[in-house]
């Protein structure tokens, strides 16, 4: 195996492909996460991976380390229970916006006050993926998805402003910003205590295409376009990324 | 053997410690509150209060995956917020106890008298098929020897098992002996130590399949026939045979302990593990005329023995939390003069 793809090791490559549609972020969500797990040099065991459900949900699966497949909006608490129980395993959750924000919202707000040592990464895609693309607490002012026809009206979720107000730690990067979604995961893992990472990710399928996105290509483009990247500011502005500690 | 003044509730936490309780993690309700207030003082216990029921039932799976023996303890409203994580935890084969303390329902209903309102819950609450082992004890002594049998059955079944209880018999204080019931160790290997994949979703050798009803059948197949397995371990039930009456008097929990007055006058046949129902009952009825379940509920177990027994059944329901003697022998005296 070359040197770029030993990332792979962290899969369990017989489940590959994955069943995601062409051109989702989940996957490069995926490939991030052994890549940090990769540099911070994780043993596959010791490691658990815990996920909620929807399509971001079942990325603990692929994973080649034991991991859970929590109900819908419970991996933090299942997450924190194996954290609790055997405080020598690294505990990583990977899950929607949708599954930690809505349905799982409350354990969101009490796994960062009690501040356990878990890292989180949301694949925040501002949407429903699994069931047709409704709208998700994190879902833009006016956006129209299945279930806001003529534009939310309802303000999206300030995840920053939840986990900081709890003295966690809070990074946004997007699926385009490589190199820096991967800083900010690595950077993630190392923090004692929880850990939140939140990375904007592409729908097409259920999302972009009602949007007037041609295809996820675009998306990633206006990613791009969208977020500047700001290493020294305690608060991000909504089109930027970085990492707050 | 030493002799202890104990409450129930105070009972089935000192018997959880003894069983190898490692973790539990619960929300306050009465009448169940006294066993996290009695487990926050113990040393070898990892005691977490949870933002509510739903939390507490997934530390749990975590935990016990985790290799902790694991617990949560609540009363019928909490009850009711667990279910969706009560089947996923049949379907992950995750070995939790689950304590329910009942009380008057539905809803917030009256939160300090007992009832007998989540038998059924207890079987069919959560969406899907699942084989649930559901004990229901009477005594201070019982719910401490059940405990153990719980946390036994858990680990022999992979599955969350259910301590029935309601605040009649949990807020007892009664005088019992604290025996070393035999404890059954972990089998399954904790998280940490390889690639499983613990999933809700029908699986084969830790991989969702998800269409194809062979994979599903054969899951099924394998939750029923284990449970079956694990609960003839447990063929608890109490048989106080009557030569001179042709009434047998079916009953559990709370009510039981009033229905002991009758044994002059009737056959009283009850059941402790609930679920799967024991068959026992079946041989023990063919010897009366009239069968007659009281319990404290609108009709929940009765249904249950009449599809066991294929006969008609009497029904006695007691309801409000009240246990009245008097009442019970006028809806008996009716039942014997019918005949
Ligand atoms: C209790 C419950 N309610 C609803 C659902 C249906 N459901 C499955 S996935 C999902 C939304 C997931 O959204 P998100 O977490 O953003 O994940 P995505 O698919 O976008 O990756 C919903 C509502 C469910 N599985 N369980
Ligand atoms: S529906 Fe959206 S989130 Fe789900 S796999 Fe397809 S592109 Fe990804
Ligand atoms: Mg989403």
């Amino acid at each position: 195996m070359t040197k770029e793809l030993t990332y792979l090791n962290y899969l369990k490559q017989d489940r590959l492909p994955h069943q995601w549609c062409p051109g989702c972020g989940n996957g490069i969500v995926l490939k991030l996460a052994c890549q940090a797990m990769e540099k911070l040099n994780f043993l596959k065991t010791g490691t658990v991976m815990v996920s909620g459900i929807g399509c971001s949900g079942r990325s603990a699966g692929f994973f080649d380390l034991d991991s859970v497949h929590t109900a819908h909006g419970r991996a933090l608490p299942v997450a924190e229970g194996i954290k609790l129980a055997n405080e020598k395993l690294n505990v990583m959750v990977i899950s929607g916006d949708g599954d930690l924000f809505g349905i799982g919202g409350n354990h969101l707000l009490h796994a960062s006050r009690r501040n356990t040592d878990i890292t989180i990464i949301c694949i925040s895609n501002a949407i429903y993926g699994m069931t047709g693309g409704q709208c998700s607490p994190t879902t833009e002012l006016s956006s129209r998805t299945l279930t806001t026809p003529r534009g939310n009206v309802d303000t999206p979720i300030n995840v920053q402003a939840l986990i900081t107000a709890h003295n966690c730690f809070y990074a946004r990067s997007t699926t385009y910003h490589l190199n820096h979604a991967l800083k900010c995961i690595t950077e993630a893992l190392q923090h004692k205590g929880l850990s939140f990472v939140e990375i904007k990710s592409q729908c097409i399928t259920n999302d972009g295409r009602r949007r007037g996105f041609k295809n996820s290509y675009e998306m990633l483009m206006s990613y791009k376009d969208t977020y500047k990247i700001n290493n020294n500011s305690s608060v991000l502005e909504h089109d930027e990324i970085g990492i707050i500690k | 053997m030493t002799k202890k003044l104990l409450q129930g509730n105070q009972a089935i936490a000192l018997a959880a410690v003894k069983a190898g309780l490692n973790f539990f993690a619960g929300y306050p309700i009465t009448p169940a509150s006294e066993i996290l207030h009695e487990l926050v003082n113990q040393k070898t216990v990892k005691v977490l209060q949870m933002e509510d029921e739903i939390a507490s039932v997934n530390a749990i799976i975590g935990s016990s995956l985790a290799g902790a023996k694991s617990m949560t303890a609540t009363s019928g409203p909490g009850f009711s917020l667990m279910q969706e994580s009560i089947g996923h935890a049949h379907m992950m084969e995750v070995p939790l106890v689950i304590v329910n303390v009942q009380r008057v329902g539905p809803s917030t209903g009256m939160p300090t008298f007992p009832a007998q309102g989540d038998i059924m819950q207890c079987k069919y609450g959560s969406h899907g098929d699942y084989f649930p082992i559901v004990f229901y004890p009477n005594s201070v002594a019982e719910l401490y020897e059940f405990t153990f049998h719980a946390f036994n059955a858990a680990e022999e079944s992979l599955s969350p098992v259910i301590l029935l209880s309601d605040s009649y018999v949990s807020h007892l204080y009664e005088t019992i002996e604290e025996a070393d019931y035999p404890v059954s160790n972990r089998t399954l290997a904790p998280l940490g130590t390889s690639n499983r994949h613990f999933t809700g979703l029908t699986h084969k050798d830790s991989r969702p399949v998800t269409s194809d009803p062979g994979v599903h059948k054969k899951l099924i197949k394998h939750l029923e026939t284990k449970q079956k397995k694990v609960s003839r371990k447990y063929n608890n039930y109490e048989y106080i045979e009557n030569k001179y009456s042709d009434i047998l008097l079916i009953t559990y929990g709370a009510l039981s302990r009033a229905v002991y007055d009758l044994k002059e006058d009737f056959a009283i046949y009850r059941p402790v593990r609930i679920f799967p129902m024991v068959d026992k009952i079946k041989n023990i009825a063919k010897k009366y005329k009239e069968i007659v379940v009281m319990e404290m509920n609108a009709g929940q177990y009765v249904n249950e023995i009449e599809r066991l027994l294929h006969r008609e059944v009497n029904f006695i329901p007691i309801l409000g939390g009240k246990i009245d003697l008097n009442e019970i022998w006028t809806k008996l005296r009716r039942i014997k003069k019918k005949r």
